[in-house]
């Protein structure tokens, strides 16, 4: 028998805030499909040539384990990061790694939306009004964050509903590259192929937020076979993405072009339409919206976590910030330092939880051998 | 000083002013059309009632004349001699006032002075049955509601001769006193939801209530949204089936539209046409009206954006179409379409104001020669006229009234943003409006089903229409105890080859 936690606000969740086990599938592909895929493939061509998509592949698979280990963490502590960080590392050090998390998680959500702010004004607004327009995406965020979780769990699932159809558009470079290109297979090191994925985990990045929103799935002994089709969906996604671009474009190309992705939907061409990379990054608004809707939220539920306090407060206190951060990272250098600072970072929150999960499992040993 | 407390003590001046039957007598004895008169007899008695309200034929026929034949002493024996049925005998003024209102008559007695008597003789006078003008339909019943409570609960309880109908009134309005019904299927409607809208409606504080509508502003859960929560129908089988189905119906006297709860969004898009006619008929019809309404809402909005900022994405053919009709307009995209937009408001609005004959001349004047008058004179171009004249047309092909006019309105906020931030903009606009959807709720339900939640069981009613024989269950929406439509194991039975 264990021994009942203590808990603090918010470690349990009422039913009706709760979701169905299935959207998890939703939160977690929604939540890695960001940003990132737009500019992967250049990413990865850059250490691991033709061979990336094998990087994509190996990312994914040791995801997997990641997420294996979660919700090992999850199931022992019965509650969320907070809890099993309190649980490891005591009342003051776990506060305070909860706190690095959420500060973390914070600077995600500002790259996703700095990136996507960039790629309107390199490809649609080179003069936008920065500052409005953040105004306006920070004032739909904010509302949306108000409505909870369950709204931004709608917006997750919409994001795929409505985003994905875009990636079909991947078919038209097909069409015009050759497939012959990509062979042979296999030409790098196994070094410079775990590089490759090494680089490639800023795409993946967004799954942790299963640690924050874990106490709010209904039945999450259920949840953990979507959420393991959720990873393998999305690493599906930008395997078949990036060698729908590799068949396009040659590596020497690729290392050019900083958003493959979008400079493939300028192939496609309709009687009605052309340059579809308007619409694409119109489109991908949806993609990237609940993305730092989530991101935000999760990240302001860790702080009311953590302080006991009102999280609409916290959230109003961190739409300024990231107003006022938005609009100060405006350059190209800025936003490649935020990025790769990012990337590094999350490298370290995913060697985090395997030494996270090691130690609830020490833990947890070592109270049952006391009980007993 | 005294003044000022005076007006606190005197609240509700409505319910305390009469005490006593007298004082109610003599208040209505101010209006010209209160009748009493003494019937004579031993012990004299009086017959008082409203003419205007009461069948003044059948209280002569079924009440006086007994009354004057027969040798009667007291009430109780006046209440056997008369044969009508329902008569009550009471002394509580509530009562009688209440029932003196909507028609009784009340008979009074010296030898008992204080019960009386009150016998029922309402004349429900109303409208004749008519044919459905908003929500016609051309195969299928014509029958639409009218203004009685009474007629209108009669159209319902005809078409679902079941016992398990239940009609629940409430009186609600301080000083029109509107009576409310609640009908719903014990067993097939969720009590959860039933005992939401019947406190709701307890809730409601007003002094009117003279439609429906006003219900559905009060009943909302988001009251600032411009989408209705409520879905409103004049049509009696509309109502009925939405009951089979597990949904509560609101009816409130003097209105001719039900109210519909809980419902979805897509529910706005549904006509009843689309289950009079075959299943892939009917789903052609209404993804064609669905893809109108995005039509509608998304056209002029993509012209400005497209033609302020995003020129690239035209090919060079179709350009060349565009610059040609526009070469000569002075105005930018933007004003261009607001001028046009609020010019088909400005008809719109005229047309619904104006008596059915005038207002098709004012459409085809101002249509025909507005339209063509502006081209010539070069304010705007004919390919925007187009557009416009698509999309309000578009709009009109809503089933429903009240969710054509959202549709309308919401076009505005996407012209804004088309014009701000071209594409993106609209993108934003429309990220918005799907969050906005999300959040909403329909008496506790959410709005946006079977999108978010996704409920695939929901899908097969709802941007299609599957055939009913597969349709074996209630949607999920409502969370009807019992689910099932039809006897799954008899159908399974008969599913058989050579069976």
């Amino acid at each position: 028998m264990s021994k009942p936690l203590r808990s603090s606000v918010g470690a349990s969740v009422p039913e009706n805030l709760q979701i169905t086990h299935t959207y998890v599938f939703f939160l977690i592909a929604a939540m890695q499909i960001g940003v990132g895929i737009l500019s992967l493939e250049r990413v990865v061509v850059q250490t691991t040539g033709y061979d990336g998509w094998i990087s994509i592949f190996i990312t994914g698979m040791v995801l997997h384990v990641v997420l294996w280990m979660m919700y090992h963490i999850l199931a022992d502590c019965k509650g969320d990061i907070v809890t099993a960080n309190q649980l490891v590392f005591g009342k003051y050090i776990g506060g305070i790694l909860s706190l690095a998390f959420s500060l973390y998680i914070l600077v995600l959500t500002l790259n996703v939306l700095v990136s996507f702010i960039e790629i309107i004004r390199v490809w649609v607004f080179p003069s936008l009004n920065l500052w409005i327009f953040v105004a306006f995406m920070i004032a739909l965020i904010y509302y949306f964050v108000v409505g909870g979780f369950r709204v931004i769990t709608g917006l997750c699932l919409m994001s795929i509903l409505i985003g994905l159809p875009i990636l079909w558009l991947k078919f038209f470079p097909t069409q015009a590259g050759d497939t012959l290109e990509i062979y042979p297979i296999i030409t790098h090191s196994l070094k410079e192929i775990l590089q490759g994925s090494e680089v490639t985990l800023f795409s993946f990045l967004g799954m942790e937020l299963l640690l924050i929103y874990y106490p709010f799935i209904k039945n999450p002994q259920a949840s953990k076979k979507w959420a393991h089709y959720g990873v393998f969906f999305t690493t599906m996604i930008y395997v078949v993405s990036a060698l729908a671009v590799f068949i396009y474009y040659s590596e020497e190309q690729i290392r050019q072009v900083t958003w493959p992705t979008i400079s493939t939907w300028k192939i496609v061409q309709f009687p009605f339409i052309e340059r579809f990379e308007f619409i694409g990054i119109a489109m991908w608004m949806f993609v990237i919206m609940p993305n730092i809707c989530l991101g935000l939220w999760g990240s302001t539920r860790l702080a009311k976590r953590v302080f006991n306090i009102n999280q609409t407060y916290v959230l109003v206190i961190a739409c300024i910030v990231l107003y006022l951060f938005t609009g100060a990272i405006n350059e190209r250098m800025q936003i490649k330092v935020l990025s790769d600072y990012t990337g590094n970072v999350g490298m370290y929150v995913y060697l985090y939880i395997p030494v996270l999960f090691i130690l609830m499992k020490i833990k947890g040993r070592w109270r049952k051998m006391i009980y007993e | 000083m005294t003044k000022w407390l005076d007006k606190l003590k005197r609240k509700e001046p409505l319910n305390e002013s009469e005490e006593t039957l007298e004082d109610l007598l003599k208040t209505l004895k101010k209006s010209g059309d209160f009748i009493t008169y003494s019937l004579g007899g031993h012990p004299p008695c009086t017959i008082s009632y409203i003419k205007t309200l009461s069948k003044s034929d059948y209280i002569n026929d079924f009440v006086i004349k007994p009354l004057k034949n027969a040798k009667l002493h007291s009430l109780k024996e006046m209440e056997n001699a008369i044969t009508v049925e329902n008569i009550e005998m009471t002394d509580e003024l509530s009562i009688i006032k209440e029932k003196i209102m909507i028609g009784y008559a009340l008979i009074q007695s010296d030898a008992d002075n204080k019960q009386v008597l009150l016998i029922p003789a309402t004349s429900f006078e109303s409208r004749q049955v008519g044919t459905a003008e908003v929500e016609f339909s051309v195969v299928g019943p014509k029958e639409a509601f009218v203004e009685s409570l009474h007629l209108n609960i009669n159209l319902v309880r005809k078409r679902l001769p079941l016992p398990q109908l239940r009609i629940e009134e409430q009186k609600i309005g301080k000083v029109t006193n509107t009576r409310v019904a609640t009908i719903f299927i014990d067993g097939i409607a969720n009590p959860d939801n039933v005992q939401t809208v019947k406190q709701r409606l307890q809730d409601i504080e007003y002094d009117q209530i003279i439609d429906s509508s006003f219900i559905t502003q009060m009943l909302a859960d988001n009251s600032s949204s411009p989408f209705p929560q409520l879905l409103d129908t004049e049509r009696p089988d509309r109502a009925v089936s939405t009951l089979v189905e597990g949904k509560i119906v609101i009816i409130v006297d003097g209105s001719p539209q039900a109210l519909i709860c809980p419902t979805t969004v897509v529910e706005f898009f549904s006509a009843s046409d689309d289950y009079f006619l075959p299943w892939h008929l009917a789903t052609v019809f209404r993804l064609i009206r669905l893809f109108a309404v995005l039509f509608s809402v998304l056209s002029t909005p993509l012209y400005v954006a497209i033609l302020t900022f995003h020129h690239e994405m035209i090919p060079r053919e179709l350009m060349a179409t565009i610059v040609s009709s526009r070469s000569d307009i002075p105005f930018p995209p933007i004003l261009e379409v607001i001028i046009l937009e609020l010019a088909i408001e400005l008809l719109r609005e005229a047309g619904a104001r104006l008596p059915t004959k005038i207002g098709q001349t004012i459409g085809i004047v101002g249509g025909i020669v507005i339209g063509t008058a502006a081209v010539d004179a070069g304010l705007t171009s004919n390919v925007l006229l187009i557009i416009v004249a698509l999309s309000a047309l578009a709009s009109f092909t809503t089933p429903v009234y009240q969710i054509g006019n959202t549709i309308r309105l919401i076009r505005f906020p996407f012209i804004i943003g088309a014009q701000l931030w071209g594409l993106v903009g609209i993108a934003m606009v429309m990220i918005f409006f799907m969050g906005h959807l999300i959040k909403l709720k329909s008496i506790g339900s959410p709005f946006f089903e079977p999108l978010y939640p996704l409920r695939i069981q929901d899908l097969k009613d709802a941007f299609i229409r599957l055939p009913f024989n597969i349709q074996f269950k209630r949607p999920m929406l409502t969370r009807s105890p019992d689910q099932s439509r039809v006897n799954t194991k008899r159908v399974k039975e008969k599913r058989d080859i050579d069976e």
